[in-house]
């Protein structure tokens, strides 16, 4: 059996200050069916992928909640795994209809967190680490410094390589009109913006954003349709201290490496992939952890760009602006990387088209590594 | 676990807190592994600049870990100190 995605639609990413949930959501389904040449009745089931409707809105049963708003009568279902909650919400409605249960589902992530002080947003995520990391004051971002401050003592990695990071996504944004930045950044300004948890600085970090994502997922293919050649998911410990090894995220890994055996393909065939570039070193972690460049090896390429649009090399990374220029919903994250690299295989990414695009992978991370989720999709 | 002694493994400064720890922000946290083994992510308490760096010694402390509740409840927790 095979499984396909017949429809993609994303909102624009950003603070959506005069936007409900409820808006975000209904706009990215009636688009990604449009898209699917659809009628909502044909839906068999829906999957919801969000993080912290419970935590900052006190709404719960986004299932049941999303069910009523787009008036999908069928099962539904909130699947949660923090940042990748939508990529695991597409894996499950995927699973659905490989399983013969159902023939036509979506996936939606949507979250809505501008509407919230910093604080009690940060207070929120870090319901995705473990209990030690909360009592420790520990955030994300200080999560990831400290994986970037041992990639740095074991590899050399430099601050000014992190930063190209964000440089070369904040273009790729630039030309996305849905991202929710497009302003240009120098290596300079992120050295010079303020700090957030050493060594990781303002511009080392996605942002706080809102948005929604969807696709539709089908057993049967349609002419503009893009083939699901793997999902898979692969689970670490919560925290960062229960595990050995601090220069990967092994979640990626084994994702990866079940993704590359079930898609019949190695890290070279793919022509563009969007990754979870949570934070500057996130994404070096990901290129690496993902086969695309060896252990310590990433930084340099990316800083003499290698991963940017225009490459001479083949495979361009996070072509949507990533997680750091498009925004960082972060249940519609997952999703939304599948509707870029659908976009950019059916040639309609208009001014960040990645040339030749056949193969291309999604990487989604939720907390510190404890959750990574990969999709390979063909054209 | 009180008294055990370690060596830091990684470090950040944490400058934008989440709720609950904004009065003693910016602070360290710090992965910590202990000599008898297993190794803890901790905020480091008592530090100078000096105390920053991975490598260093610390011993595993008891402390107020973070702002009392609105019940009045004054949480205690683990936390790591300079040797």
């Amino acid at each position: 059996m095979k499984a396909y995605i017949t429809g993609v639609a994303t909102t624009k990413f950003g603070e959506l200050w005069a936007t409900s949930p409820r808006t975000l959501a209904r706009e990215a389904v009636t688009d990604a069916l449009k898209d699917a040449g659809l009628v909502v009745n044909k839906v068999q089931a829906l999957f919801v992928g969000n993080m912290l409707s419970g935590m900052l809105g006190g709404q719960e049963h986004l299932g049941a909640f999303f069910s009523e708003e787009l008036d999908i009568r069928a099962p539904a279902f909130k699947i949660e795994g923090a940042c990748a909650s939508g990529g695991l919400a597409l894996h499950n409605a995927i699973n659905s209809v490989l399983s013969g249960q159902y023939d036509t589902v979506v996936a939606l992530g949507v979250e809505k967190m501008t509407d919230h002080k910093p604080e009690d947003v940060a207070t929120a995520l870090m319901g995705a680490g473990s209990e030690e990391e909360r009592a420790a004051g520990a955030t994300f971002p200080g999560l990831y410094a400290m994986l970037a401050r041992v990639h740095m003592l074991t590899f050399g990695t430099t601050e000014e390589e992190l930063a190209s990071v964000a440089v070369k996504n904040h273009y790729h944004a630039s030309l996305n009109p849905n991202a929710q930045f497009h302003n240009l950044l120098t290596v300079e300004q992120v050295m010079r913006s303020s700090r957030i948890a050493d060594p990781l600085k303002l511009f080392d970090c996605s942002p706080i954003s809102d948005g929604a994502a969807a696709v539709i997922v089908s057993k049967v293919k349609s002419q503009k349709s893009v083939e699901i050649l793997a999902s898979t998911a692969a689970t670490d410990s919560l925290g960062l201290a229960q595990r050995k090894n601090l220069t990967e995220l092994s979640a990626t890994k084994e994702a990866a490496k079940r993704a590359y055996t079930i898609a019949g393909i190695t890290p070279t065939d793919v022509d563009a992939a969007e990754v979870h570039d949570c934070f500057t070193i996130a994404e070096i972690l990901a290129v690496e952890d993902l086969g695309f460049f060896k252990k310590g090896k990433a930084a340099a390429a990316i800083v003499k760009g290698e991963t940017r649009l225009g490459t001479t090399k083949h495979l361009v990374i996070n072509p949507s602006g990533g997680l750091k220029g498009c925004g960082h919903p972060v249940g519609a994250t997952g999703i939304k990387q599948v509707v870029e690299i659908v976009e950019q295989l059916r040639e309609r990414a208009g001014d960040r088209q990645v040339k030749k695009a056949k193969i291309g992978l999604t990487h989604n991370v939720g907390g510190s590594g404890a959750t990574a989720v990969i999709h390979i999709l063909k054209k | 676990m009180l008294g055990q002694e370690g060596v830091v493994v990684s470090w950040t400064i944490v400058r934008v807190p989440p709720t609950g720890f904004s009065s003693v922000a910016p602070y360290p946290v710090v992965i910590v592994d202990l000599v008898g083994g297993g190794r803890i992510t901790a905020q480091l308490v008592d530090w100078s600049n000096d105390d920053l760096v991975v490598g260093a010694s610390v011993q595993v402390v008891l402390r107020r870990t973070s702002e009392p509740t609105d019940e009045g409840i004054i949480p205690y927790g683990i936390k790591v100190k300079p040797i």
